[in-house]
């Protein structure tokens, strides 16, 4: 009897005129975000290999130097670029993509994608995700808010129960016969999604896992859709007509869309206070001043590490330089890990609290999950700058122990920067909590459903 | 086969239906009267289970309708004063998906057949149910009950609304259902068709049953007199004829 009740739900959805139009805006949108997305990624795919290429020749070719001046030369790092991006772009506008390692100081990721934005950035980018995230909720309200409610006002659903049938078998039957006309847009959606990654060159590399995340991605996003479409048929079962489903539902989607993010950011903000930037950055001069500079021969710092070191005749060691730079290296990633550090884990608790701020909207944890397997997420990028940052330590280490040596030869002992972005477990780790979440939400939409059904009345 | 033993409903302090005992057996068709407010349709709504009773229990071929409204449900077929359907499907296509939900899986030319034998025409059968009359819709329905084998028919103001014609085909068909042992219940406010097609006529006022007869007795007298007779009995509804009939 489900199975009948699905089936008559997808043939009067397929036949539903206004479905086919919705059906078709969502699926352009979907098909211009990724061909946008596909041309944005390998765009700047091409544009930082080339830079790599630029910038490792320019330090193989900067000439003869002292090797502490070759590290304070240093060279600049490009985060690579996500292949899932083409998905969702996550905090990539937001944070930087290029890296200047030098000496003496551990730099944050410069160029800012959202600063060459125009003002039109606001409105929000289009991206598979946000049509997904946004449009498609809104489709579903469309077809489903008067899924039992219409029934109800114009007299079907009384005939439909009179028969015999059971209220809950007539109700899930709706999601799934409802569930599998939305599949129907999904599944071109998909293929695009396919195409659009397999067209980005060096997705080669990283195919097989980009692929299991895409699978775990589309997972989350199922779960997602699927928690909305029972909530709107609970809806729909429960309302008194279908106009008040419709209008419970659009309350509930701008609730779940435009103010749980707002709200769940200030919370997070107000539970786990980041300092102002000119604040942190006053802070960690005052740290740096209080550590040991190897450029600061008057300092207090200098003046207790030349003691430490002298031997008992009173003279400092041969490679004394050597150890100071290294010395004062070390102190200074100290300053920098307690700060940026510090900073960090706030940033992450902020973004725990949003994602637990899911189980009062959806959306936060699919938004968490989403960009945790796309590789956008925030845990992404801290693992970049620490990539960074130790690839600079060892670059520094290298340059201060070269004995003198430099030039050409010198600087090719210097490997290039390869990133290792985090696994697959890694990111799955991330993204657990707001899988956990859409599953609550399912699971709580289920429920919700078949206790409407008990309650369903024919008039 | 169907039956009410001293049904009671309230609405509040309003008894809609009041200690009603009936007994309908198959092949029977019984014309239930009463003007509007009488708790015609609150009778139909207990019998379907839409309503749970106050006091008093009622049954479909042995299912108690309270406790076990789904089988009760799966014995009877419903055909309200104005048959629903759903606008972008065919009337086959409608009369496919309701007869499943009964429990009755029909092949396409089954269920022709029976759209046909209730008086719809072919073409009609394959065209969407959004340009059906109330007329044709009302054949889709009995061609559900068909369809679904039912043992008991609840009809809710059926003819209302149609043309002679109709209305006399209308009866025909719910003849046909009645000599196949199907038990009826019509609640009905046309005069002329429950005494041209009912076995017996039950007159409903205030909820409680004013008056039982068989057509055998109802042979001679003028119906319409008699049910203006036990209207009158209320003063309420007496003042109201008065009224109308000024």
């Amino acid at each position: 009897m489900t199975f009948s009740i699905a089936r008559k739900e997808f043939q009067d959805t397929w036949r539903d005129g206004r479905f086919r139009w919705a059906a078709a805006i969502v699926l352009l949108l979907l098909g211009v975000s990724f061909l946008l997305a596909r041309q944005q990624v390998e765009h700047q795919r091409n544009e930082r290999e080339d830079a790599t290429k630029m910038e490792r020749d320019n330090w193989l070719n900067q000439g003869q130097k002292n090797a502490h001046a070759a590290a304070h030369y240093g060279v600049y790092v490009f985060k690579p670029v996500a292949p899932l991006s083409v998905f969702d772009r996550g905090l990539q506008p937001f944070v930087g993509n290029t890296v200047y390692l030098e000496a003496h100081r551990q730099n944050q990721a410069a160029f800012l994608p959202a600063q060459d934005a125009t003002s039109m950035r606001r409105f929000g980018d289009l991206t598979a995700a946000a049509c997904l995230q946004l449009l498609l909720p809104l489709l579903i309200i469309l077809l489903a808010f008067g899924t039992l409610a219409g029934e109800r006002e114009s007299g079907t659903l009384r005939q439909v129960l009179s028969l015999g049938v059971r209220p809950a078998s007539l109700v899930f039957g709706k999601a799934l016969g409802l569930g599998g006309a939305l599949a129907l847009l999904l599944l071109p959606a998909a293929a695009g999604g396919a195409y659009a990654l397999s067209g980005i060159s060096g997705m080669d590399a990283a195919g097989e896992e980009s692929a299991l995340r895409l699978c775990l991605m589309a997972c989350a996003y199922l779960l997602y859709l699927g928690a909305i479409l029972v909530i709107c048929i609970t809806v729909s079962a429960l309302a008194p007509t279908s106009r008040s489903a419709l209008s419970i539902l659009l309350v509930f989607w701008a609730a779940n869309a435009v103010l749980a993010p707002r709200l769940a950011s200030d919370l997070a903000q107000w539970s786990h206070p980041t300092p102002k930037m000119a604040d942190l950055d006053a802070d960690l001069l005052e740290a740096r001043k209080q550590a040991l500079n190897s450029h600061n021969p008057n300092s207090e710092a200098m003046k207790e590490f030349i003691e430490k070191n002298r031997d008992a005749s009173g003279k400092l060691p041969a490679n004394f330089r050597a150890l100071l730079m290294q010395e004062s290296e070390r102190q200074t990633n100290l300053v920098y890990e307690k700060h940026f550090g510090g900073i960090w884990d706030l940033m992450e608790d902020q973004d725990k609290v949003v994602t637990w701020a899911g189980l009062a909207a959806p959306l936060l944890g699919l938004r968490s999950a989403s960009v945790a397997l796309a590789g956008t997420d925030f845990t992404h990028h801290r693992h970049f700058s620490i990539a960074a940052e130790k690839h600079r330590r060892e670059f520094i280490r290298m340059l201060n122990n070269s004995h003198g040596a430099s030039g050409r030869e010198l600087w090719e002992k210097l490997p290039p920067f390869r990133y290792q972005p985090p696994s697959l477990s890694q990111a799955v780790s991330t993204a657990m909590p707001g899988l956990i979440i859409l599953c609550l939400w399912l699971a709580g939409g289920c429920a919700a459903l078949y206790v409407a059904s008990r309650r369903l009345k024919p008039s | 086969m169907l039956e009410t033993a001293n049904l009671t409903k309230r609405f509040n302090d309003h008894a809609a239906v009041n200690n009603l005992t009936l007994k309908i057996g198959a092949g029977e068709i019984f014309a239930l009267l009463g003007p509007n407010g009488a708790g015609k349709t609150t009778t139909i709504n207990l019998l379907l289970g839409f309503l749970t009773p106050d006091s008093g229990e009622a049954r479909v071929d042995g299912s108690n309708v309270a406790s076990d409204p789904i089988a009760a449900r799966r014995k009877i077929a419903y055909i309200p004063e104005q048959v629903m359907l759903y606008p972008r499907f065919t009337g086959i296509e409608n009369l496919d998906y309701f007869s499943s939900l009964g429990g009755r899986k029909r092949s396409r030319a089954e269920l022709l057949e029976l759209l046909v034998g209730a008086g719809l025409a072919e073409e009609s059968a394959i065209r969407r149910v959004s340009t059906y009359s109330k007329g044709m819709r009302q054949k889709v329905g009995i061609a559900l009950a068909l369809a679904t084998e039912a043992k008991a028919l609840l009809l809710d103001e059926p003819t209302s609304g149609l043309d002679p014609a109709a209305s006399h085909e209308f009866s025909q068909l719910l003849r046909k259902l009645a000599d196949d042992g199907v038990a009826v219940l019509m609640a009905t406010h046309d005069l002329f068709r429950a005494r041209e097609d009912s076995t017996r006529i039950g007159i409903l006022r205030d909820g409680e049953l004013a008056g039982n007869y068989t057509a055998e007795e109802l042979k001679n007298v003028d119906l319409e007199q008699l049910y203006l007779e036990h209207l009158a009995a209320d003063p309420a509804l007496s003042e109201g004829k008065t009224e109308s009939q000024k």
